[in-house]
Order: structure tokens, then C-alpha cells, then sequence
């Protein structure tokens, strides 16, 4: 995340414009929360035909309830289709986000540690934003205006008086809207970085509880939250105003139009109107007054839901992906040069700075040093999942900073093995998926895996031991034949017996590639014609 | 009482002021708004009616006191509603805010428990199990509120006939029943389908990613981005029978409120020996709706409490023991690892040593009361650290594997060890941890952020600055795990010379594991383990170090 906060229009614009594709779907979902508020004038008609028809007990009062009672059901089967098409419609903006997130992962574009949390809980903040406030935003324009259509059908004046508290009330919302969302919104930061205070401590627990220091960071927990609690008393008064606001002329609208109704129905108000209003058409306006101002409580209630989405819009946000650059055919083990080859990742100090080596084709060089001295780093230079802050690599002469990476014609070894649900032999030929299948038996052998070809495996790994996995990782990587090999850690997390055990193989591949091998292992460095510390 | 429940129901105890004043204020909403709409009703109605009637009647109608009624009573439900947010909110932030840290404190003590909450998932599903129980709170005022609506709503349907109140009641009882059981059998497996279709979905994220390089290498990027949409899809599907499922609730609470309307305005009809009158039927009508969302604000009520229950229910087995209970602490300081070991007195090194995966660790951690052992195994200072009344930790001075640490500053995380530590002091301490030079080089020093979990440094960092933290508490076991992984040879060196004159000036003892040879000569005696389990270590065998070296003549490095 950028430390400088993005502006609150740039957060909106993000999801309207990630919403594009859906659009249709999430207009057809506010349109029908929109139509919510027909089943509402059915009520309200049902009800006042009863109560026209009561004095005189005709059966228009049966029909008067049915009608309330379709009205009813119906407004709960519409909300529900509402509901599913909104969620239909976020389900594929959330696909369509993730897809981003993971894409930028898988490219190196995005660090391991922010890029899992984006692509699962990040994702979900979407959902309440797109389900419920998107629908409930666009139905809150449009409600307000088919209630009140309809109950100007009936009763005009009515109509009248309860637009002339929308007006108020509008300005209203503005100015309380204004001051509440910014605070709000400083509000919910604030309640954010407490969270994340007490996750902090939380995961520094096993610490915690082994020095004793409880007390210290307890302290520490109590301040943050008295000084939040504190701050917040201010804050919710305001916030709360714009809900008092929307509470004030609901009220009043339902008491202006029951007043002005009574009275004219009396005949009793001070300047005659020239409505003809009877029983029916009051009851009706009446009913519906309240129904003007719901579809704006229901998107007040949803507004939590896009401050969440806003929050995490930064975390989602794509890297621009650079233009993919022409990597030329390695035909045989190449030779390297590393002239003064500098890495820094994004304004950090460099892991590791003027660097030289030279290697000669099929040439290994193991490369060892404490963690954090830049041995990953510079095997992943050849993958495009570091970057090249300073100086050059050439391979066989082809400049990095050129080529981009060399994905696709380097084998790979490293601690973590992807594995597939599928057959062993599947499993070993993800590196060159067209390869006949005695090859992958003969690379299986060389990499000492002796398992049948055709054992299952799921995607988990189940049934591989630890040494099982880095021989297929092995057997993977021989089978792609590739002129340079990369080999990360290959032997660590093994016990001594099984790190004895995979040396022969190891060697055996190594031979005869361009090899650059970064370990700590003693053993693993004696396969190597030349050991570099970094 | 459950210990959580019981800090809660302090907080509650402690909020009671506020709580009463927004259960008192919510009260007033809801009645006011049945009240509102059912003498609007009324009001119109018998307007209506009075204006039919003619002139003379509709000049004898008192129409002042309803009309003023009408407005009081939209000021009265305007005035709650905002009291009763305010009041309710105050409560929930002051009460967790004062909760937090007495829950923390509890946690802390939770021993054995607390190792795994500090893992990435866990911890994220504590902080949402904390906020869930915010709702205990906010919600306090929710069933008081939304059962007095209930209450006049009825009691203003029973003027028109009793049997409008009835079906108003039945029904928003079959409302609140029927939503339960919908929720219970229906919403809630699919949203428990959910959770686990999204904990595999990060299972399978979380292992391809740990393999991007050889995705990279094989040019499997696209390749891995469908997989993990594949999974992400069946998360999706899952998300989708879960909002149809829930969308069911809407269904069952427009079809029942609509039967119960029709009822209510209906059955007086049949039932009633003299037809009540149009405005007292407008009144059932109006509060028999506004009954009904009463009701179903209850329903949302009961089960937002429902998922507090469940949070807290979560939380609860990770509470530790009291910390104001008595506790036994050791007076001495020898260390025994099994019942027929030998008993290193202070002072003593120890190495353990065996293979990767024999439970060194487990062992080390046993010995500090941080992992479960059953009692009898062990013995430090005389006492048994298997025991839950006995802590031991104030013999040892842990410096861990998996390093933990405080997203704060060098000092603060330097401090846990010893909070008044002056700044001369950490400064040794990091000297002697082979740091000093590069927190001097930082443009803060010892304020210079470390990051979450310590992000901003290097790996060997870390581990030297959680070392440099164990050499700040004075205890009289030195207990360090594998201190020099992934050092170079030279810092090794330095770490393990300074380590040895550190331990020849304090007199401290020392445990460590190690398997490098440089700290292999450090160590006078030596543990071998293999396998070691809840029931004490299996094998143990204890000898003399293969090269002894006394503390006086040590050699380090080479």
C-alpha cells in the first residue's frame, strides 16, 4: 500500500470502472429493488379498498386483502431475486479482481505477503458494496420518485408536501453528508489501525507470554483503545446526525401528510384546496408516505458497506504490466556475466549491490551466504521475479535488461514443489507437458524416485515424503532439459540421511548445465566447480 | 462462570448507565412508530367518516388532540432514535475498548494455546471473534425495544378485536420460529460450505505461490491463475446457495407478515359479534405492520446475538488462567529433562542435539511450560512445569526459532524483555548480538521501525534481535534455538565469542540447540533426543560433550 492516501474519488472511480463489465446486472438488480416499492403501492391499494369498502361490508373487502396479501409475498420473492442477481453479478467482479491480484502475484509484480490477503479477504470486502449498497444507491433515486408518482395518482397535495420534506431534507443530508463522511470515514481508518494494533500483539503473543510483558503491552493495547473511545464520542454525534436527519422528516412526513389528510377530509383546513379526497385515496398516501423515505434508510444502512470496499481498493489495485520483451533461443548451456549487478526491492535498501561473477558454459557455482545476502534474489533475476536495480546480467551475451526474464528455457529447483492433482507422471511432465513417456520414466530414475509412474496424487501432495517431492521436482526439472539451471536451497528442511541421499542426484543433473545453486549445505557446495560467498 | 462471560458481563455491569438510557431511548422508537402509524390510521379514518356525517359532525370531532398526538409523537421517535444510537455506540466502543486489554491479558496466559493464535489465520479469526462480540453491546437494547413495538402493537390491534392482536402475535411468532429454523437448517451449512470453500481456496493460493519460481520456470503463470479461479469459483458457488438461502428469510417474512395482515383485518370480520369500526380497523391494519417489522428486526437481532454466542463460545477455551491467581514461582534454578536425567545446576551449557524432527524444540518448550507434557516428566527450579499452578518462566530467557516480534520499534521490542531498561544497555545487548552496527547505521537507531512481524529487517536480523532480547533478561537460563541459522561464518563467529564472554561474565546457563560445530564447542554437556511427545521425551540419552570445554578455556570458531 502507497503511504499517501488516495482520494476518495479515485476509490469510487475504481469500483465503478472494475463494476463496468456487470453493469448491465447491477442495473438490473437496482432495478428491482427499485420495483420493491410496487408491491408497497399494491399494499397501501389493497388496504384502502378494505377500508372504503368496511362501512358498507361488501366483498370488495376480501378482495382488498388479497391484494395486500399478494403484495406482501411478492415483495419478499422480488427481494430475494434482487438479492441473488446482485450477488450473481459480484461474484464475477470479485472472479475478475482476483484474477488481476493473481496474475500480478504469479508475475512477481506483487509481494507473497500482500498479494495472498488481497486475493481472498481483500476480494470479499467487495461483496457487501456490490450486493447491497450498488443496488440500494441507484434504488435510492428512483424509489422515492415512483412513490411519490404514485401517491400524486391519488392525492397531489399529499405528493406534494412529502416532496417538499425531500427537499429539506436533501440539503440536509448534503451538509451533515459532507462533515459525517469525512469524519466517518477518519472513524473507520481509526478503528482499522486498533484492529490492526491488536492483531500485531496478538501475533507477537508466543514473545509476549515468554518475557512476561503482558503488562507492557496490555498497557499499550488499553491506550490506543481509551484514546479511539475518546475521540470517537465526538465523532458518532456528528455521524449519527445524518441518521437523525433521515429519522426527522420520515416522522414528519407521515404526520404532515396524516394531519393535512384528517383535515381535509373534516373539511375543516383554513384555505380550501380543491382535492376531491376521500377515505381510500387518504388511507393510500398514508401508507405510502413512509415508503418515499425507505430506499434511503436502506442505502444509509448499506453505507458501511462501501467504506469497507474503499478501504481495500488499494490493496487491489493493479500494477501497470510492462511491455513483454523478446527473449532470444539459448541453443546450449550459456555463459554469465554478472557486472555489478544491484538489487532493491521497491525503495528498500539493496539486498544485494555490485555483484560480479563469471561463469563459464556448464560451469555450477554454488552460491552460499546468510540469509537476506541476495542468493534467491539473484537466481530469481533469471525469472523476472526480481528486479535489476543496477549494473547487467548477459547470458551467452544477451543483456537482461533487454530480455526481460528467461521464464520457459530454465530449469527450476527450489523448497517448494507445485504439485498437481494427477498422476505422478503428469505430475513430472508439468515442466514439458509433451514429453513421450519414456523419457519421463528415464528422468524419473536419474532422479532417483522410484514410485509407479501411475500413482495418483492430490493437490495437496498426499503420500510424497519431503525428499519425495524435491526428486520430483528434480525429475521435473531434467525432464525440461533446459541449458541453465537454477537450484534454490534444493536440500534444505531435509534431515541429514535424506540430503545424503538425493547428492547423487543432484549431481547427476548438474553435470554438464550452467548451474547456479544457492545452499548452505556443505555437501550440496561439494557438487560444485566453484563455490562463490556472498 | 466461563472466565470470558464474566469479562463481559463486567463490562456490561460496567456500561449499565449508557445501556439503560439506549434501551430506554430504543423503546421509544419503536413504540413511537407503531403508535404513529396505527393513529395515523385511525386519525384519517375517522376523519373520513366524520366528514361524511356532515358539517355538525365534523365540527364536534376533537381533532386537536390526535393531530397534536401525531406530531409528538414523530418528535418523540425522531429524538430516540438518536439518543439511542449515540448512548448504544458509546457503550459498545468503551466497553471493548476497556475489554480488549483485560482479554488480552488472559490470552497471555493461555500458554500452550497462544503459539497457534499467532499464526496468520488464526489471529485474523480472533480479531473478528473480538468485534462479533461488539454486537453483545449494541445489541443489548435490540430484544427490550423490539419486544415493547410487539407489545403496544398488539395492545392497539385488541381495540379493533382480540382476535387482530392474535394474528398479529402468531404470526410474528411463526415470523421469529420460522426464520430460526431456516437459518439454523439451511443458512447456516452453507455458510459453514462457504468458510471451508474459502479455506481451501488460500490452501491452494498459498501453495502455488509458494512456488512461483518453477510456475515462472515452467511458464505456468496462466496456468496457475486458473487453478486458483477454478477453486475460487467453487468458493463462489458456495457464496451463491448461501445468498438464495438467505434470501429464503425475506421470502418467509413477506409471506407471513402478508397472512397475518390478512388475518388481522379479516378475522373480526367473521369472528367479531359486532363488526368493529373502520378506524379501529385501520389501526389493527397499520400497527399489525408495523408489529411485523418489529418482529423482524428480531429476527436479525437474535441472530447477530446467535453469532456473538458463537464467537464468544470460540474464544473461550483460549483463555488462560487468571493472572491475579497465586501462582507457585522456583526459588532455585537447576533444570532436570526427565525423570532419570541427570540435574544441570545454574551456570551449566547444555546442547541439545539430535535429528531434524526428534522434538528438540518440543522439548526445550516443555521445559518453560510453553508446550503441553504430562507432569512427572520434568522439573526446573524443583518445580514441575506441567503443573497449571506452577510458573516457571521467570528462569528463562527464550530466544526462539520462529522469532517473534512486535510491529513496533528496536527499543519497544528490545523492552518486552526489560521495560526500563536504559539505552546503554540495549545498545550492549546489541552489541553483543553482532547488531549494534547496522540499528547505528539506521537513521533512528533504536527507534527505527521494524515493521509487522518485523518486515523491515533481514531474516538473520530478526533472529539476532529476538538473541539480542533473551541477553536483556537476566534470568539464569540462557535457552536459544538454533541462534546462528543463516549467518555467514563470520557473523557466526562473532555472535557465538560475544555469546561465550557474555556467558563467562553473567554466570549464566545456557540451553541451546545447534547442530553447527562452531556452537557445538560451546556447550559442556549434551542431550540427545529422539522423539518427544505430550508424555515426555522417549529417548533421551545424556552425555559429555564429544570435545569438553570448560567455560574458562572455550575456543569458538575456528
Amino acid at each position: 500500500m502507497t503511504s499517501s492516501a488516495p482520494s476518495p474519488t479515485h476509490l469510487r472511480h475504481w469500483l465503478r470502472d472494475t463494476a463496468r463489465p456487470e453493469r448491465r446486472a447491477l442495473g438490473m438488480a437496482a432495478l428491482m429493488t427499485t420495483a420493491d416499492v410496487l408491491p408497497a403501492v399494491g399494499f397501501a391499494a389493497g388496504l384502502a379498498l378494505t377500508l372504503t369498502a368496511w362501512p358498507d361490508r361488501t366483498t370488495s373487502i376480501l378482495m382488498g386483502i388479497v391484494i395486500m396479501l399478494a403484495a406482501l409475498a411478492v415483495r419478499g420473492v422480488l427481494s430475494q431475486r434482487a438479492l441473488m442477481t446482485a450477488a450473481g453479478a459480484a461474484a464475477r467482479i470479485k472472479g475478475a479482481v482476483r484474477r488481476g491480484v493473481v496474475t500480478d502475484l504469479f508475475s512477481g509484480r506483487r509481494s507473497s505477503e500482500t498479494g495472498l490477503i488481497a486475493a481472498v479477504e481483500g476480494v470479499e470486502r467487495l461483496d457487501g458494496h456490490y450486493t447491497r449498497f450498488e443496488p440500494a444507491r441507484m434504488a435510492a433515486v428512483m424509489g422515492p420518485i415512483v412513490v411519490l408518482a404514485a401517491i400524486a395518482l391519488a392525492s397531489p397535495v399529499s405528493a406534494l408536501i412529502l416532496t417538499a420534506t425531500l427537499i429539506p431534507f436533501a440539503f440536509g443530508m448534503w451538509l451533515a453528508g459532507t462533515a459525517a463522511a469525512a469524519e466517518s470515514r477518519t472513524q473507520f481508518a481509526a478503528l482499522e489501525r486498533l484492529s490492526g494494533l491488536f492483531l500485531d500483539c496478538i501475533r507477537a503473543l508466543p514473545a509476549v507470554a515468554a518475557f512476561e510483558a503482558t503488562g507492557t503491552v496490555v498497557g499499550d493495547v488499553e491506550r490506543a483503545s481509551d484514546g479511539l473511545a475518546a475521540r470517537t464520542g465526538k465523532v458518532l454525534r456528528i455521524a449519527f446526525l445524518s441518521s437523525g436527519i433521515l429519522e426527522f422528516f420520515s416522522a414528519l412526513s407521515v404526520a404532515l401528510v396524516a394531519v393535512y389528510c384528517g383535515f381535509q377530509l373534516l373539511g375543516l383546513m383554513p384555505v380550501p384546496i380543491p382535492e376531491p379526497l376521500d377515505l381510500g385515496r387518504a388511507v393510500f398516501a398514508l401508507v405510502l408516505a413512509p415508503e418515499v423515505y425507505a430506499p434511503l434508510r436502506r442505502m444509509a444502512a448499506a453505507y458501511h458497506d462501501r467504506q469497507a470496499a474503499e478501504a481495500v481498493v488499494p490493496t487491489l489495485e493493479r500494477t501497470p504490466v510492462p511491455p513483454a520483451l523478446p527473449t532470444p533461443r539459448l541453443a546450449r548451456s550459456p555463459a554469465l556475466k554478472f557486472h555489478k549487478v544491484s538489487i532493491a526491492y521497491d525503495g528498500a535498501p539493496p539486498v544485494i549491490s555490485d555483484f560480479d561473477l563469471e561463469v563459464r558454459p556448464g560451469q555450477v557455482i554454488a552460491l552460499t551466504g546468510a540469509s537476506g545476502t541476495g542468493k534467491s534474489s539473484l537466481l530469481h533475476l533469471f525469472l523476472g521475479l526480481s528486479p535489476l536495480t543496477g549494473g547487467e546480467v548477459e547470458v551467452d551475451g544477451h543483456r537482461l535488461s533487454h530480455t526481460g526474464d528467461w521464464c520457459g528455457q530454465v530449469g527450476w529447483m527450489g523448497q517448494a514443489t507445485v504439485v498437481v492433482p494427477g498422476t505422478l507422471a503428469e505430475n513430472i511432465a508439468l515442466s514439458q507437458p509433451e514429453a513421450p513417456r519414456e523419457l519421463i520414466a528415464a528422468m524419473a530414475e536419474q532422479a532417483g524416485l522410484s514410485l509407479d509412474l501411475d500413482r495418483s496424487i492430490d493437490g495437496r501432495g498426499g503420500g510424497l515424503s519431503g525428499g519425495e517431492r524435491r526428486r520430483l521436482a528434480l525429475a521435473r526439472a531434467m525432464l525440461k532439459q533446459a541449458p541453465l539451471f537454477l537450484l534454490d536451497e534444493p536440500t534444505a528442511h531435509l534431515d541429514a540421511a535424506a540430503e545424503e541421499a538425493l547428492i547423487p542426484a543432484l549431481a547427476a543433473a548438474t553435470r554438464g548445465r550452467t548451474c547456479l545453486i544457492a545452499t548452505h549445505s556443505r555437501a550440496v557446495m561439494a557438487l560444485a566447480d566453484r563455490v562463490v560467498a556472498l | 462462570m466461563p472466565p470470558l462471560e464474566a469479562l463481559i458481563r463486567a463490562e456490561l455491569r460496567h456500561q449499565r448507565p449508557r445501556l439503560v438510557i439506549a434501551t430506554v431511548a430504543a423503546i421509544g422508537v419503536t413504540c413511537g412508530s407503531a403508535l404513529l402509524l396505527g393513529l395515523s390510521g385511525w386519525f384519517i379514518t375517522a376523519s373520513a367518516l366524520a366528514g361524511l356525517a356532515g358539517p355538525a359532525v365534523a365540527h364536534a370531532f376533537n381533532y386537536m388532540l390526535p393531530s397534536a398526538f401525531i406530531r409528538l409523537l414523530a418528535i418523540v421517535r425522531t429524538g430516540s432514535r438518536y439518543v439511542e444510537r449515540v448512548a448504544g455506540h458509546e457503550a459498545a466502543l468503551q466497553g471493548l475498548g476497556r475489554l480488549r486489554p483485560r482479554l488480552y491479558a488472559r490470552l497471555a496466559e493461555g500458554g500452550h494455546a497462544t503459539r497457534a493464535l499467532a499464526v496468520g489465520e488464526a489471529s485474523s479469526r480472533l480479531i473478528e471473534d473480538v468485534d462479533a462480540i461488539q454486537t453483545r453491546f449494541i445489541r443489548v437494547a435490540a430484544p427490550w425495544a423490539l419486544g415493547a413495538g410487539l407489545a403496544v402493537s398488539a395492545g392497539m390491534a385488541a381495540l379493533a378485536h382480540w382476535t387482530s392482536a392474535v394474528a398479529l402475535l402468531v404470526g410474528a411468532g411463526a415470523l421469529v420460529l420460522g426464520s430460526r429454523w431456516i437459518a439454523e437448517r439451511w443458512v447456516r451449512p452453507a455458510a459453514a460450505l462457504r468458510q471451508e470453500a474459502l479455506g481451501q481456496l488460500k490452501a491452494r493460493l498459498t501453495d502455488l505461490e509458494a512456488a512461483v519460481p518453477e510456475v515462472r520456470a515452467w511458464s505456468l503463470e496462466g496456468w496457475a491463475t486458473e487453478e486458483v479461479a477454478r477453486v475460487a469459483d467453487q468458493a463462489d458457488a458456495a457464496g451463491r446457495v448461501l445468498a438464495e438461502r438467505s434470501g429464503h428469510l425475506m421470502s418467509w417474512a413477506g409471506a407471513v407478515t402478508g397472512l397475518s395482515l390478512a388475518a388481522a383485518t379479516g378475522l373480526p370480520l367473521w369472528l367479531a359479534p359486532a363488526t368493529p369500526p373502520a378506524p379501529l380497523i385501520a389501526l389493527a391494519a397499520l400497527a399489525t405492520a408495523a408489529g411485523m417489522e418489529a418482529a423482524l428486526g428480531l429476527v436479525t437481532a437474535l441472530r447477530d446475538a446467535g453469532a456473538a454466542r458463537a464467537a464468544a463460545a470460540r474464544l473461550e477455551p483460549l483463555m488462560g488462567a487468571d493472572p491475579d491467581r497465586a501462582v507457585q514461582r522456583p526459588e532455585g534454578d537447576s533444570l532436570q529433562f526427565s525423570p532419570a536425567g541427570p540435574t544441570f545446576v545454574g551456570g551449566s551449557r547444555v546442547r541439545i542435539a539430535g535429528p531434524s524432527g526428534a522434538g528438540k524444540t518440543t522439548l526445550i518448550e516443555q521445559m518453560m511450560g510453553l508446550r503441553p507434557v504430562e507432569p512427572g516428566q520434568m522439573s526446573a527450579g524443583g518445580l514441575d512445569p506441567a503443573l497449571p499452578d506452577v510458573d516457571v518462566r521467570r528462569l528463562f530467557a527464550y530466544a526462539a526459532q520462529d522469532v517473534s516480534l512486535l510491529n513496533g520499534t528496536v527499543a519497544q521490542n528490545l523492552r518486552l524483555a526489560d521495560p526500563k531498561a536504559p539505552e546503554a544497555l540495549l545498545w550492549e545487548a546489541l552489541e553483543d548480538a553482532a547488531l549494534a552496527e547496522r540499528i547505528a547505521g539506521a537513521s533512528k537507531g533504536l527507534d527505527t521501525p521494524i515493521g509487522p512481524g518485523g518486515a523491515f529487517l533481514s531474516g538473520g536480523e530478526r533472529r539476532r534481535l529476538s538473541l539480542a532480547r533473551a541477553y536483556l533478561r537476566g534470568s539464569p537460563w540462557l535457552v536459544l534455538d538454533e541462534p546462528t541459522e543463516g549467518l555467514d561464518a563470520r557473523t557466526e563467529q562473532q555472535v557465538l565469542h560475544r555469546l561465550k564472554a557474555r556467558l563467562d561474565r553473567t554466570a549464566q546457563g545456557l540451553v541451546m540447540i545447534s547442530h553447527r560445530p562452531a556452537g557445538v564447542a560451546l556447550c559442556e554437556a549434551v542431550i540427545e533426543v529422539d522423539g518427544v511427545t505430550e508424555a515426555g521425551a522417549s529417548a533421551l540419552a545424556v552425555g559429555e560433550q564429544g570435545q569438553p570445554v570448560g567455560p574458562q578455556d572455550a575456543e569458538v570458531g575456528h
